[in-house]
């Protein structure tokens, strides 16, 4: 089992080394990234997380074994980003690794579903500097982040 | 009559909790030495009413353990920590 926090980027094809094995048949990879969306500020430009470190590496580390005992799950990798986090990069990833797909499959969702509400995890859109305004020769509009 | 050694709780805020009361952490008197965390929850909102609404919503967590009940004692030199609703993913 690999449970990580981790301020850097999330690597896909390093996850999937992780979940290798003999006999593994089922490998589900889930990758969350941060979505562009629209909000009353704006465009997200990128989310910041924030971890109660000790307890959220705990957290994981349950959720791992839990997935073990009701999936049999062989492989499994709980990784999280912190700090600040662009849109289109992953923010998780959760993988599992177990004989067939149909066990594969429902601990991925079991675990990303227990992460959001059992990990002391929190995300929040950073805090945007004011820009001085400028007029704009053809009126506003445009995407509020690159 | 000398002063009476009041000693300290640390407190750990995060997400809406730490926005709310501005620090990440403050270091709160343990007075009366008798605190449970229901006291200790009370005091945080009368002193900070921006955070009262968090705290209703919030688990909290003493010394690593999450609580399942305020009528714990929490004693100078404990950790107590508000979690607001988690928001992984």
């Amino acid at each position: 089992m690999s449970v990580r926090l981790a301020r850097g980027r999330l690597s896909v094809s390093a996850a999937m080394r992780e979940l290798e094995g003999p006999g593994l048949g089922g490998v589900v990879l889930f990758v969350g990234r941060v979505r562009p969306d629209v909000t009353p500020r704006g465009r997200v430009a990128a989310l910041e997380y924030e971890a109660h470190q000790e307890l959220a590496l705990a957290g994981l580390s349950e959720l791992g074994r839990n997935a073990r005992t009701r999936f049999g799950a062989r492989r499994v990798i709980l990784w999280h980003r912190l700090g600040r986090v662009p849109v289109d990069e992953a923010s998780v990833i959760v993988g599992v690794a177990t004989g067939h797909r149909a066990e594969a499959f429902a601990a991925a969702r079991f675990l990303i579903e227990e992460l959001k509400v059992k990990v002391p995890i929190w995300k929040a859109e950073p805090a945007r500097r004011a820009r001085p305004r400028q007029p704009h020769p053809r009126g506003p509009g445009g995407r509020s982040a690159g | 009559m000398g002063a009476s050694m009041v000693g300290h709780v640390t407190v750990l805020f995060f997400a809406t909790a730490r926005t709310a009361v501005g620090e990440p952490r403050l270091r709160w008197p343990c007075d009366p030495p008798t605190m449970t965390a229901r006291t200790l929850v009370r005091s945080l909102a009368e002193s900070y009413p921006k955070l009262e609404p968090t705290l209703r919503t919030s688990r909290f967590v003493l010394n690593g353990r999450y609580l399942a009940s305020l009528a714990v004692r929490v004693r100078a030199g404990d950790e107590f920590a508000v979690h607001p609703p988690y928001g992984g993913g």
